[in-house]
């Protein structure tokens, strides 16, 4: 049981401010020219502060943290079995006192799980990210009665479709550094884990090989691909061009510096973010701080056909955050932001007259 | 269980932001435009209910408090719903009860939001914001800390529904839907999206917001009220003799939460693929009405979502579940179709402004019922995480 400690412990782990800095608004009052006149609107929050209580809750997130285990309330009488354990008394049978009992970190998912391109505030850069549930095996094999949800992510890239589906077998992991949070755990494909891993329990994060892209090897590259490559460098090159023209597409890479390696079908090449500019390089580069995979550099030309061509209304092609979330295209890390910020840039080239819009919206 | 009778409706145009107006001022304007529409004083208004999704929205905990004097209530009983995404409907099935129990004879029932104020000032965007201040509606345990929120929680339905049909919710019939919303929307006045014109073809290649939702299938967000004026039937006798309307009768209501948490047992736990609530919630309505899905020509449902709206039709038993895709192959819902489905644009053009969207759907179904002779409507509302909470009412237009 979680009593017993009547002092309070410090938090483990290094300290990061609940609410990043960036978020917090300066005081001020600022106009807004509206349909009839100017209006008011005053910089403000709805702040308090928590010391959010965990209560009967704590059992459980004590185990993830110190167990690196997981646990279920089960009725006497039905039998039924909860993960996670949600309640303590069983309403169906009267409330009759539910019992504690682990399960294994093993299961099913419940169903597909979703893939959210556009978190909500407390949650921006860890885009993409996949949620399901999954039904966890009790020691005697059968399955809980209650899907858990958490965190779902693959070995190989960025979480997609098709990674999961209904009833994917899959193994609960564990952050080797836990806080005693839902966050603790994720979910993995079985099929993705070695026998060895499969037998460890807790498996944690770190004995888990992230980022391997080996579904996208693409053999030797043919002349067509190699030759479309050739053409997605040039346009990524009058793209560059393009940018330091748009001070909107500046802002759009503002304060942004990365090196992608840009693997595709056809080879590889690098593009440079740095100081609102983009640069593009023959090869991989170094230590690239992400890597992209795409079979087709077709797709990739079609994008940048309707980026930087007179009257393209960006409509047409799939902006590149679909092709990560539909796993065309595919990064070795959970980090959209290099990518939106890239989808951003066509619109900014057209506002700023840098690439001539459509006609229709010309003409509005 | 007495019939009630609806006598009038005001709202106010929807936007996405109103900066020039407080939500008192919003309240007050619905409120001022139902009692002329119902032709009566506010003064003869008994009771209030207020219908307010979020404290954070409107900037102020307890928000209604400031509406009493502000919408005549003054010394006058109001009580505040606040019910997810369903905070409008179930507004109304509160005051239905209060009407219906004898203890009142005539009411206001009001539904109101703010919700663009919400700012993050690092993403300089009004969006996320937004959608973190929805996601505190998931719980601080097991879930919000995961991310969870409303299009995510929305998503997983939908998904575990095409899990369990493969097929249905096609991406086709989804955007033909879009379309036809969009066109319907350009009739309502007070559409917040009144004047755009979106495409099938543009819905298919409009971004991912949660996979596998896109953002023009999604509801918008919305700052507006709307308010109607509910009465016996011995006072609607009464302001029928000075009006010379007839109103519109709610003759039918039902209401079912799921629960919170999801397994495969459906009298215990949320079963994913299904939106079980508005089964429960229609059939519990019609039965009461003593009518069938078949008798009604106009439905005014809560289209957070577009293949949610398609699963809602389906638990409704327009389609069987699993055929969702005949309410456009089979022009079910297209024009010329057997049934009118959100002639306002709904909650994806009309607007969803939380806490009155069921009304604006209320008002937009006594319209055309009005306009096109209809003798039943229905109206819908769902809410909170994983589409849990559903309420229907039948309208009946007595000649």
């Amino acid at each position: 049981m979680a009593h017993g400690r009547k002092a309070e412990t410090p938090a483990k782990g290094k300290a990061r401010p609940v609410i990043p800095a960036a978020m917090l608004p300066l005081e001020g009052i600022t106009e807004v020219q509206a349909g009839d006149g100017i209006y008011l609107q005053r910089n403000d929050a709805m702040f308090t502060g928590m010391k959010h209580s965990q209560g009967e809750f704590s059992d459980f997130f004590l185990a993830l943290r110190d167990e690196g285990k997981l646990f279920g309330h089960r009725c006497p009488e039905c039998r039924h079995l909860i993960v996670p354990p949600f309640m303590r008394r069983c309403p169906a049978c009267n409330f009759v006192e539910m019992k504690k009992e682990y399960v294994r970190d093993t299961g099913f998912m419940a169903a597909s799980p979703v893939i959210t391109v556009f978190a909500p505030s407390r949650f921006k850069g860890q885009e993409p990210f996949g949620t399901g549930r999954v039904f966890l095996e009790a020691e005697d094999g059968k399955l809980s009665d209650t899907a858990m949800l958490v965190r779902v992510r693959t070995t190989t890239g960025t979480i997609r479709p098709g990674i999961y589906k209904k009833a994917t077998p899959v193994k609960i992991a564990f952050c080797d550094s836990r806080r005693g949070e839902m966050l603790d755990i994720f979910a993995v494909p079985q099929s993705e884990l070695t026998p060895k891993q499969l037998a460890r329990s807790p498996l944690l994060e770190s004995e888990i090989e992230w980022g391997k892209l080996s579904e996208m090897e693409f053999g030797k590259p043919t002349l067509q691909l190699q030759k479309t490559l050739r053409e997605v460098k040039a346009h990524f090159g009058k793209l560059a061009k393009l940018i330091a023209k748009s001070p909107r597409a500046t802002a759009n890479l503002a304060n942004w510096r990365r090196t992608v390696a840009v693997r595709t079908g056809g080879g590889t090449f690098s593009l440079v973010f740095g100081q609102g500019k983009l640069g593009v390089r023959d090869g991989g580069v170094q230590g690239a701080q992400l890597v992209v995979a795409i079979r087709d550099p077709a797709i990739l030309l079609a994008w940048l056909r309707e980026c930087v061509s007179p009257g393209g209304d960006g409509s047409k092609s799939p902006a590149l955050t679909d092709l990560v979330i539909e796993g065309t295209l595919v990064l070795d890390r959970p980090e959209l932001e290099t990518i939106t910020r890239l989808d951003r840039v066509p619109r900014s080239l057209r506002r700023d007259n840098v690439v001539r819009p459509p006609v229709a919206s010309a003409q509005k | 269980m007495r019939d009630v009778a609806i006598l009038g409706a005001g709202m106010t145009p929807c936007r996405s932001r109103w900066v020039e107006k407080t939500f008192w001022e919003l309240a007050q304007m619905a409120v001022s435009e139902a009692v002329h529409d119902a032709g009566i004083h506010i003064q003869e208004v008994e009771a209030g209910v207020a219908g307010i999704y979020n404290d954070i929205f409107e900037f102020q905990a307890i928000p209604e408090s400031g509406f009493q004097g502000i919408i005549g209530l003054q010394n006058k009983p109001l009580m505040r719903v606040t019910n997810g995404g369903a905070t409008g409907a179930y507004s109304m099935l509160a005051a239905y009860n209060m009407i219906a129990s004898g203890q009142y004879e005539l009411m206001v029932v009001l539904g109101v939001e703010k919700a663009l104020d919400a700012y993050d000032f690092e993403a300089e965007s009004n969006t996320p914001a937004v959608v973190q201040t929805i996601g505190y509606s998931w719980d601080p345990w097991f879930e919000r800390p995961l991310g969870a929120h409303a299009s995510e929680s929305y998503a997983e339905v939908i998904q575990a529904y095409m899990d369990e049909h493969p097929g249905d919710l096609a991406p086709l019939a989804r955007a033909r839907i879009v379309e036809l919303l969009c066109q319907q929307a350009q009739n309502n006045p007070y559409a917040q999206r009144r004047g755009e014109k979106v495409t099938a073809d543009q819905v298919l290649h409009s971004r991912y917001v949660v996979y596998p939702v896109r953002v023009l299938e999604t509801c918008v967000y919305t700052e507006g009220a709307c308010a109607l004026i509910f009465a016996s039937p011995r006072m609607a006798r009464k302001i029928k003799e000075r009006t010379g309307r007839e109103p519109i009768w709610l003759t039918g209501v039902g209401a079912a939460n799921e629960p919170y948490f999801v397994g495969n047992d459906i009298t215990r736990y949320k079963v994913l693929h299904r939106i079980y609530s508005d089964y429960l919630a229609t059939k519990t309505a019609l039965e009461m009405a003593r009518i069938g899905i078949q008798d009604v020509q106009v439905i005014e449902l809560h289209d957070a979502f577009i293949p949610q709206m398609m699963i809602t039709l389906a638990e409704m038993g327009v389609v069987p579940l699993g055929r969702a895709n005949d309410l456009v192959e089979k022009g079910i819902i297209l024009p010329g179709g057997k049934l009118l489905v959100n002639p306002s644009g709904g909650l994806v053009f009309g607007g969803h402004f939380v806490g009155g969207s069921n009304m604006m759907s209320t008002w937009s179904a006594m319209r055309e019922m009005r306009a096109r002779n209809f003798e039943h409507g229905l109206i819908h509302g769902t809410g909170a995480s994983l589409s849990m909470y559903g309420v229907a009412m039948v309208l009946e237009r007595r000649a």
